[in-house]
């Protein structure tokens, strides 16, 4: 009878040890001086509005600004470091809206956290004002937010009245072919961009933020523009040509008559942070070239 | 003298298994004349099956030579060795849904070109040698759905259809009901007196290889313990010695052949 | 005494195996050329067959034409190609390793071509060699090192063992190259594995003709090899030995068996990504319409697996118009239930 109270008392001192809290519990602070942020965007919001310095560790892919370079690295959007994490004691740490697994964490640790989403470009502005108050630091906030509107409204201004090109964005393909193009559907931030920068977007009615694109669907959307976009360092000049003359095996497209394809690479196509401004201009440039006077 | 037609020069084999050697069969030494049907007799683990199986090429020995009318089989091109040697093997498994006559059908391929088709000729062979074994009703059956002892029998049919000068056979009466089991025994008998087709039968039953046999070969524990025309070796001293068993032999009047009835195990 | 009446029913009329050959061919063969003439006529976008030959049109012009000769055609043609590569290769597979759940998944030739594009993806280079980029190189490339190891392993392997060294060895192999492969996502970056992902779906959009032609030159040597085996994978079926002490070179027949099967599969993966069940299915399915005879098997699975494909094809660009659906699901959705069917079927 004995043995049998003591494993009971055992098993429920267990399963009180399993439940109790990691740490201390904190509420939410007004202005938090420890600042964690795993994806680039939200990191560059933050350098931008003036609070890197607040920033003590950021995600595997963050790249810009460059004082990124001297933060620690805690992994990515789907697999970040907890316990690095929960080391360097942060008092916020920014989630975004699909870290299902990273929130519980967080919450069993009570760590303060703040959750975000962006779906459209008009998120990045949002994010941006909603995330400069979260952290004591809304006038700066606004003011980094109004900038970037401005820049984006000059660029829609400049291509005002221009005809349209239908655009085909697309993310990337298997170099040397035509095969496995992945396109920017109608739906997403870059597909606002596109909008914005005087373009139309072939896949306009696609609402997917990515679209396999066969061979026929390109043929019968004739683009009149096109623009590949890659990840990483800039291509060289030869991979470039290589590269554009692969389309001349669809010489209907329009796109491919007059020469307008183009291959850009840039964090800021891929980074729905302050940057898209920068990403705004270079669609703008390639769609609309500025005419030489 | 002329070489006797299956001639077994002091075969030796062992399995390996790492730095264990297994020896199955040691200096066997056996001859088989033209026309003639040698029973293989022994208990489980002798050899048998091993011996069969190099007699039919299937197996290499580590040391000595099996020869075919003077010619060592490891020299002879397979499919000229295929043409003389058919061998009915005691498990057969079809991965496949082959029909019973497709299973004896293939029995003709030592015989076909490369890319030839079985003709009506190849088919009417098929088709006898399924007559010969009762199983002519299943020519259209599934392989697969066969019993135990009706499958014993195509594989038979398919060794006659090898249309073969020397039949290996190896416990070839073992699943079958004992009116197959006659029924095969007059088959083999009459293949060997009228189409003097050589046979070598390994077997438990006694009294098979008693009826069936003209001399027999007593294999323990892969040595030739003794060997000769069945009247003289098949006895009850060379029972006890190759089974540890008390046996009475006796020549069965209306039978006509010997017979052995087991009496008692060994001391 | 008066000829004794002839009790036993008169013996049935077998169908020589010559004719059968030849029904089987053609009934297959007239349904595979049905699928090719009527599948480049399908598709998400209305193109007039008229305005597809109209020679006024300058080609550059013409949407139609190119539509039909560089979105479409190529697209059947790779279709019936890794359609009937597949359905070979599982055939010839199911016979080698006796075990009629084989496929050309099962040695791991199939995931060596994986991961031989998934690095080139990966480590995407730009390095294009007479029109064709490195992807299907690499994917060639990689289902030949499978295949070396495995040859390796069927010539070390001794007398008298049965293919379950050949079984063990494939699907630890398979086990390694899939370890791998899941290392290099794990180094990739988002957008490549996004490609990696959409590879391993299988896709016959090769939008030109060089793949194709690349993909013929492991074929010919294949199909070369396979034409050798028909009748000695019939007899291999029934068992090694017996089919040795019929005159069969056992030893070389499986080794043709398998380079052939094995060159087969690679240029199929590497052409169109792993498409699923085509090599386990069709081979079962054409038993049963037949018969077990590899004579009619082999030249049956050829044929129905390129009209099969092509058939899955077409449902994959049409079924969700304009938005097409990687092929290897359609063939999973397909012969995954009819494999349940089977495998009910044989219990």
């Amino acid at each position: 009878m004995k043995r049998v109270l003591l494993i009971v008392v055992l098993a429920v001192a267990a399963w009180l040890v399993a439940r109790a809290p990691l740490s201390a519990q904190r509420g939410p602070v007004s202005t938090p001086q420890r600042i964690v942020s795993l994806v680039p965007a939200t990191t560059e919001m933050l350098f931008e509005m003036g609070a890197g310095g607040r920033l003590v560790g950021v995600g595997s892919y963050d790249r810009f600004p460059p004082e990124v370079a001297t933060l620690p690295r805690l992994g990515g959007l789907l697999d970040p470091n907890i316990e690095q994490l929960i080391a360097l004691r942060p008092d916020l740490v920014i989630v975004y809206d699909t870290q299902v697994e990273l929130r519980r964490q967080l919450e069993r640790a009570h760590i303060p956290m703040w959750g975000y989403s962006i779906k459209g470009l008009a998120d990045v502005t949002a994010t941006v004002r909603t995330l400069g108050e979260r952290i004591g630091m809304a006038p700066a906030a606004n003011a980094s937010a109004a900038r970037i509107d401005a820049r984006l409204r000059a660029v829609q201004a400049r291509v005002a009245g221009r005809p349209r090109p239908r655009t085909l964005l697309l993310f990337g393909r298997e170099s040397g072919s035509l095969r496995g193009i992945n396109a920017s559907g109608g739906y997403g931030f870059l597909h606002d961009l596109l909008e914005l920068a005087g373009g139309t977007d072939v896949l306009a009615d696609v609402k997917q933020a990515a679209v396999a694109m066969s061979t026929e669907m390109v043929l019968a959307r004739a683009p009149e523009a096109i623009l590949e976009l890659h990840y990483g360092e800039p291509w060289p000049d030869a991979r470039i040509a290589a590269e554009r003359r692969v389309w001349s095996g669809l010489p209907s497209l329009p796109a491919v008559r007059t020469g307008r394809i183009a291959l850009l690479a840039g964090d800021e196509f891929v980074v729905p942070g302050p940057r898209v401004t920068l990403a705004a201009e270079r669609l703008a440039a390639f769609l609309h070239p500025v005419q030489a006077r | 003298m002329s070489p006797a037609f299956l001639q077994v020069d002091h075969l030796s084999f062992a399995y390996e298994r790492g730095a264990v050697a297994r020896p199955v069969l040691t200096q066997v030494c056996l001859e088989v004349a033209r026309g003639s049907v040698v029973g293989l007799l022994g208990p489980n683990g002798s050899g048998k099956t091993t011996l069969l199986r190099m007699m039919s090429g299937v197996l290499t020995p580590n040391a000595g030579t099996v020869r075919l009318d003077g010619q060592p089989i490891a020299r002879m091109a397979r499919r000229d060795l295929a043409r003389r040697i058919a061998i009915v093997q005691q498990d057969t498994h079809s991965t496949f849904d082959f029909s019973v006559l497709e299973m004896v059908l293939m029995g003709r391929y030592p015989h076909l070109g490369p890319f030839e088709l079985e003709g009506a000729s190849d088919v009417a062979l098929a088709r006898a040698a399924l007559r010969a074994t009762g199983t002519a009703a299943f020519e259209d059956r599934r392989f697969a759905t066969l019993s135990g002892g009706e499958k014993q029998r195509v594989v038979i049919a398919a060794a006659l259809a090898q249309s073969s000068e020397l039949l290996l056979l190896d416990e070839p009466t073992t699943a079958l009901d004992l009116k197959y089991q006659l029924e095969v025994l007059a088959v083999l008998r009459s293949l060997n007196t009228e189409q003097g087709v050589t046979l070598v039968v390994s077997t438990h039953d006694l009294n098979l290889a008693a009826a069936l046999c003209q001399r027999v070969v007593l294999l323990k524990e892969g040595q030739v313990i003794a060997h000769g025309p069945t009247s003289d070796t098949l006895t009850a001293a060379n029972i006890r010695a190759l089974y540890d068993v008390e046996a009475d032999v006796q020549l069965h009047p209306r039978a006509g052949h010997l017979t052995v009835v087991p009496l008692a195990a060994g001391r | 005494m008066p000829p004794a009446a002839n009790l036993q029913s008169p013996e049935r009329l077998l169908v020589p195996v010559r004719t059968r050959l030849l029904w089987t061919v053609a009934g297959f063969g007239a349904l595979l050329v049905a699928a090719c003439l009527l599948a480049p006529l399908a598709g998400s976008t209305h193109i007039s067959l008229a305005r597809v030959f109209d020679r006024s049109i300058p080609y550059a012009d013409n949407i139609d034409a190119q539509i039909f000769f560089v979105a479409r055609l190529p697209r059947v043609l790779a279709a019936a190609l890794v359609g009937s590569a597949l359905a070979l290769a599982g055939v010839v597979f199911q016979a080698l390793l006796r075990n009629p759940l084989a496929s050309p998944d099962t040695l791991g030739v199939s995931a060596g071509a994986s991961l031989g594009a998934m690095l080139a993806i990966t480590f995407d280079s730009g390095v294009t060699l007479l029109g064709l980029s490195a992807v299907p190189l690499a994917s060639f490339a990689g289902s030949v090192g499978a295949l070396l190891v495995v040859y390796g392993l069927s010539v070390v392997r001794r007398r008298g063992t049965s293919t379950m060294v050949l079984l063990l060895g494939g699907v630890t192999l398979t086990a390694l190259l899939s370890a791998v492969m899941g290392f290099v996502q794990f180094m990739a970056d988002f957008t490549q594995t996004f490609r990696n992902v959409r590879w391993m779906m299988g896709s016959l959009d090769v939008a030109a003709y060089a793949p194709l032609v690349a993909a013929l030159v492991p074929m010919a040597f294949a199909w070369a090899g396979i034409a050798t085996l028909p009748r000695v994978l019939d007899l291999i079926s029934v068992g090694a030995e017996s089919a040795a002490t019929r005159g069969v070179d056992v030893a070389r027949t499986e080794r043709v068996a398998l380079v052939s099967a094995s060159l087969a599969t690679g240029a199929a993966v590497s052409l169109a990504g792993p498409v699923a069940f085509i090599g386990i299915v069709v081979p079962h399915l054409v038993r049963l319409l037949v018969g077990a005879d590899h004579r009619l098997v082999l030249p049956g699975s050829a044929l129905f697996g390129a009209t099969l494909l092509i058939a899955c094809d077409v449902v994959a660009r049409t079924a969700f118009a304009p938005l097409e659906l990687p092929v290897g699901i359609v063939t999973a959705m397909i012969g995954g239930p009819v494999f349940l069917w089977l495998l009910f079927r044989r219990t």
